[in-house]
Order: structure tokens, then sequence, then C-alpha cells
């Protein structure tokens, strides 16, 4: 009884430490592929310098943030700056937790997986807002205001189209959603779900703060926005937290759209031999879709300029949201007919 | 709105051909140059940093009239001569401060014997100033560096040596000895 406990938790901790790993080296390996991307898109070289090609140019990176002066302005509420990055940082880590990689590999194999992503997305949004409002300077309490605006605006339109998934899989478990588009021919749901995909990939780009909305850390006009006066670790921090969030977009977008560990059944028809993989294998498909779409951010970033605060709005209250709740009502209407 | 314009709006049509256009630069090759590693040429009559001339004896050309010092604009040329052997003048101290120099080649103009150039070199940033302070004897060995072999004795040839060389001067004008009448 108790050495299935210890064991199950032991287990439990291994994964942990393997997903915490892998998420951490895929994030570091992020930022030097998003400048490689972007480098060539501007028909730049990116990092080449440090190692091969420049590949162990994150690390460098690492090692300098760690050991750089971390500094606290005078006048800052320092409770409030101390616990904001840990906060931004532990809800996206923890966002990992519901996500599954392959086919029984998922640390917390929860029936609310779906809503459980929502809230920590939400809960990051905390962090930020608390690091703008208490650095106290001006440039991170408008990053702040405008990040916590920005994601309530587009967290709704993301939910929304998120609900299609949900009546067409009847679930909100993650695994089951995978399952379930094994059901349909085309294997993904990006095809039946197609408004409900743009829906989700603008408001992903929007609530990841990333470009083209990047206006709570629109460079040009208010340094780096809600992180301005963060330094040394607790920057890094939020970096990672930031990469980390693209990460977790990516993987849902995998899940949800285009059918997680899954190949489409006409291709596992065509090539039989697919079945007999371990089951370890299929992780390197969700990989693919999750790169695929992380490419997308930094192909989008590299090509849109920054819209202004009141299109972004505007995209997200007037067009994104009663689209949304469109699909919703065609999705659902489809279901009780068929 | 017509069709085709609501169409455009509806497929991003902008913003799809902004993307492709970023894909297909993506795939161009870059155009940084790795600086150390991969040089930029200088171009023709690049004014880097300075050198004293020697003649084919191996003895420094300059005589120390002073018009350089007195021509240069932001007055970073010192020398200092003395009496020397037969009441010769004798070029005791020939300084440059690099640091203020300004690169207009006026110096070099100026000089009515070639004896000041500009040499294609500009890779000498240091730790400190002092490096910068040109003496006589740094002057000189830059002229062995940077205008050694046949490419140095062509840019000088090409670019420093002094203009009247080139002068021609018409039938019966007054002329200073040395500079030719006719070519």
């Amino acid at each position: 009884m108790y050495i299935d406990l210890m064991l199950n938790i032991g287990m439990i901790l291994l994964k942990i430490a393997v997903v915490i790993g892998v998420a951490l080296l895929h994030v570091a390996y992020a930022t030097y592929w998003e400048r490689k991307v972007i480098g060539h898109m501007q028909v730049r070289l990116g990092p080449i310098e440090v190692g091969p090609h420049g590949l162990l140019q994150p690390i460098a990176d690492g090692v300098k943030l760690f050991f750089k002066e971390d500094i606290i302005p005078a006048n800052a509420d320092k409770p409030l700056f101390y616990i904001a990055p840990v906060i931004f940082f532990v809800s996206t880590m923890t966002a990992l937790s519901v996500l599954p990689f392959f086919e029984g590999f998922v640390i917390a194999d929860i029936n609310i997986g779906l809503l459980f992503l929502f809230a920590m997305s939400s809960l990051g949004a905390y962090g930020i807002i608390i690091s703008g409002w208490s650095s106290n300077s001006k440039y991170a309490f408008l990053g702040g205001l405008r990040s916590a605006s920005q994601v309530i605006s587009y967290e709704i339109a993301m939910g929304m189209s998120l609900v299609g998934v949900m009546i067409m899989a009847g679930s909100l478990n993650l695994s089951d959603i995978v399952k379930a588009q094994q059901q349909y021919p085309t294997g993904m749901f990006a095809v039946p779900q197609f408004l409900g995909f743009f829906i989700f990939t603008v408001s992903a780009l929007a609530e990841t703060n990333r470009l083209p909305f990047d206006l709570p850390e629109a460079e040009s006009e208010l340094v780096a926005g809600y992180f301005t006066e963060y330094s040394g670790f607790r920057f890094a921090l939020f970096f990672l937290g930031e990469y980390t969030g693209m990460l977790v977009m990516s993987s849902i977008s995998a899940i949800c759209f285009l059918g997680g560990w899954t190949v489409p059944q006409f291709i596992t028809g065509w090539f039989p031999f697919l079945l007999q993989l371990p089951a370890w294998f299929w992780v390197l498909v969700f990989l693919a879709k999750v790169y695929a779409f992380m490419f997308f951010y930094y192909w989008v970033r590299a090509t849109l300029p920054r819209y202004r605060y009141d299109q972004l709005m505007s995209i997200g209250w007037k067009m994104l949201i009663p689209l949304a709740l469109l699909n919703i009502v065609v999705t659902a209407m489809v279901k009780i007919l068929l | 709105m017509t069709a085709a314009k609501l169409i455009r709006a509806i497929f991003f049509i902008e913003i799809l051909k902004g993307l492709a256009l970023t894909f297909k630069t993506m795939f161009t090759p870059a155009v940084t140059r790795r600086y150390p590693k991969v040089k930029r040429p200088v171009q023709p009559g690049f004014r880097g940093l300075h050198a004293l001339a020697k003649d084919e004896n191996g003895k420094m050309k300059c005589v120390g009239c002073g018009l350089c010092g007195a021509y240069c604009p932001s007055k970073c040329i010192y020398i200092y001569t003395s009496d020397g052997k037969d009441h010769k003048k004798v070029v005791d101290r020939y300084e440059i401060e690099v640091l203020r120099c300004i690169y207009c080649g006026f110096c070099v103009e100026a000089c009515p014997f070639g004896a000041i150039t500009l040499s294609e070199h500009y890779e000498y940033s240091d730790y400190s100033r002092e490096p910068f302070y040109m003496t006589k004897d740094k002057l000189l060995s830059n002229w062995d560096k940077h205008f050694a072999g046949e490419k140095g004795k062509r840019y000088f040839r090409d670019f420093w040596r002094p203009k009247s060389e080139d002068f021609i001067g018409y039938e019966g004008q007054a002329m200073f000895k040395g500079i030719k009448n006719e070519k």
C-alpha cells in the first residue's frame, strides 16, 4: 500500500522533473530559434559567434542574466516586486502540468484540463499587473494596465473559440479532446472549426503579448513595458514565463485544433507500420505541430507592425467575440442536427 | 465596400502577402559581414592612421618646416626643431595627437615633400590614451608597417605624394627650384 503510494509519487515527481527540464531547455532554444528566424527574415544572420552557428548563445545569455546585478528601485513596493515574477513564472509553468505530450504521458490528467489552462493564463496576468504596479514607474504601470485590459479582452474570445472544440469533443479533458479528433476523417478540429482556429490563433498572439499585439511591452513607447524595472534573474523569470506561455499556447493549439500527438487516420491507413511504433515516438509528431505554431509566432513578429491600442480593442470586442459567438451557435446547431 | 475589397479584408490578403515576402526573404543569403573575420576592403584614398614617409635611403623625408602643423584645423601636430651641424635644421620631435585628428588630410596637402601620409590602417583601438599619442619613432615605424612593399608604394604614389610634382608651368613662368617646367 505505502510502497504503491511512494512509487506513484516518485513517478509523478520524475515526470515533473522531465517536463520542467525539457520545457526550460525548449524555452532557452526557442529564443535562439526566434532570433535566427527573425534574423534571416531581415537578411541578417542572427546569433552565430557563440559556439557552432551560435548554438551556445542561450546558455551564454542564461549565465549572463544569472550573474547580473539585481537592481530594485528605491520606491518600489518590495514584497509585491519580489512576488510578481514568481506568480507569472509559476502560473505559466503550472499550465504545463495538464498538457498531454503523448498517449498516457501527462502529469495531471484532470477532467477540467482546458479550464485549468485558462485559469493559469489569467493568473499570469496578475503577475504582470502586480509587477507594473509595484515597480513605481510610469512605463511599467502603463504596461501593466495595458496588459490587464488586453488579456481580459482576449481571454473571452479565446475561451469562446475553444467552446466549439468542447462541443465537438464533448469533454474538457485534453487527452479526450485529442482522441475525439481521431473520429473525424480529417483527424484535426482545425478543419471543421476553422473559424475557432482563426480566432484562437489571433487571440493567442494577444494573450502572450506577442507582436502585432505586444502593446504591454511596446519598446518604442514603454521602454520594456511592465518589466522595465526588473533586472538580472527576476527579468529572466519574466522572460522564461513569456516563452513558456508561448509554448503552452502552441501546445493548446496543437492539442485542440491540430490533433495533438496523433496523425489523421487516412495517413495511418496508407502507412500501417506507423501503428506499430512505440507511444513515445508520437511526441515527435506533437512537437512538430507545436514548432509549426511557434514558427508562425516568429513569422508574424518579423512581418507585422504593432497595432494601435484602440485597433487592438476593436478587433477583440467587435470582431473576434461576435465571430466566436457565431462559431458556437453554428457548431451547436450542427451538433444537435447531426 | 465592393466585393473585391470585402474578400481582401476577410482573407487578410495584404497580411498574407507580407507573410509570403518575409518567408521568401528567409531563404535569401544574409548580407551581414562578420567583421573581425571578414574585413571590408578599404576604398581608394582612405585616410587612416598617420605615418611619416622615408626616402630611398631610409631617412625621414620631413624637414620640419611646420606647414602641416600650421595648416592643421584641430592643431594636433606638434613639431620641435633645433639647430644641428652646419646650421642644418634637425627635427627633434614630431608628434600627432591622433585622438584629436579629424582625418581631413590637409597636412598631407600642405606638405611640400610628401613626408606626412595617411595609411589604410584603421584598426588601432586601445584601452588607454597613451598609445594614441604618436611620437616620431612611432610614426616612422608606421611607415615601415603600412607602406611596406609594392602595395604601399603604389598607395603612396596614387594618393599622398606632393601635388607639386604634377604641376607644370607655362613657358617662362617663374618657378621654384626643382619643379619641372615641361614634361
